[in-house]
């Protein structure tokens, strides 16, 4: 079928692989994707609000969902648990 | 958890905002009990600026009333505004006056330019443990006393409402004619108050004022991030064994 012993020029006359490999390098970054990611940084610490870990990444996660930012700022002695 | 554990709280405030938390100033040990401790609530812009604020704990209605009352007035104001900064700014203000003079029937004028405040240069300026400044104190703007536009009837029964809201207290006013009268403020009128001259400024200018002369806590760290907010429940809400 590949009537030259020049690699190259063997690899550009075969297109069925030349295709197979493109399919491969453009389906690559798909699975990539797919790569375990960080756990989610949520938590709710027992109420019924979904937290974030710092109000850097509230800001930044606001931004992004067009949403507003609450912050919470708290002191002291909350084991009272009326104070929130 | 009052407000916090509240679904329908819990709910709006997940679809409108994203929250986190800080811990800010500290507690006193008398004897072997642990005094102080508070909570402040900052509805912000992604920015960082401070729209409006919670200031103390309160319940659940009365939170979903404020976080709704954000979104609202965000929404008119942007309207209004139509995406020119400085007249967002003094919509959001004039709103905070507004809301003030329905809640409480007092007039305040609200102020539609910044008030420059202290820097990290002063040389007189406060520095944490870690050398870096606490957040000013704001000046707010004065009262001015009742709503002319309210009878007597009408401020008689808005002073009554603010008289039953968290942090009810006297307080003494000097009106354009120069008399004095005493009218009653509360925590959210405070709030009102500072923000009609303040709102749109960084949380980091703000914190100051809210903690120390509107819930009477001593700050005497910035804020810093903590892993849990509520030491009685893990990260999870369960609760903790003593």
């Amino acid at each position: 079928m590949l009537d030259s012993d020049d690699p190259v020029r063997n690899f550009a006359e075969f297109k069925p692989v030349r295709t197979l490999l493109l399919i491969a390098v453009l389906a690559l970054p798909a699975f990539a994707i797919d790569l375990p990611k960080k756990p989610t940084t949520c938590a709710r610490h027992g109420t019924t609000i979904d937290f974030v870990e710092s109000p850097k990444e509230a800001a930044a996660q606001a931004k992004k969902e067009e949403k507003l930012v609450l912050v919470l700022h708290i002191s002291g002695h909350f084991e009272d648990a009326s104070l929130t | 958890m009052g407000a916090l554990t509240d679904e329908k709280v819990g709910k709006f405030v997940n679809d409108n905002f994203v929250t986190s938390y800080q811990k800010v100033g500290t507690f006193k040990i008398v004897g072997n009990n642990k005094q102080g401790g508070n909570v402040a609530s900052y509805f912000c812009a992604p920015d960082g600026r401070v729209l409006h604020c919670v200031a103390g704990p309160v319940d659940a209605a009365t939170f979903l009333r404020e976080a709704q009352w954000v979104v609202d007035t965000l929404l008119a104001a942007n309207t209004s505004s139509k995406g020119e900064g400085a007249k967002f700014k003094e919509a959001f203000r004039k709103a905070h006056a507004e809301k003030l003079m329905n809640e409480t029937g007092l007039k305040v004028e609200p102020i539609t330019w910044d008030v420059e405040t202290t820097t990290d240069k002063d040389a007189l300026q406060y520095k944490d443990p870690s050398g870096r400044p606490l957040a000013p104190k704001l000046p707010p703007p004065p009262i001015d006393g009742p709503d002319v536009r309210l009878s007597d009837k009408e401020f008689n029964d808005r002073q009554k409402n603010a008289n039953a809201a968290p942090g009810a207290r006297r307080q003494e006013v000097v009106g354009k004619g120069g008399g004095v009268r005493n009218v009653v403020v509360n925590n959210q009128a405070i709030v009102h108050q500072l923000l009609a001259a303040h709102s749109m400024q960084k949380i980091e200018t703000m914190y100051g004022s809210v903690f120390e002369n509107i819930l009477g806590e001593k700050v005497s760290t910035k804020p810093v991030d903590v892993v849990r907010p509520f030491s009685w429940v893990d990260k999870d809400g369960k609760r903790l064994g003593r």
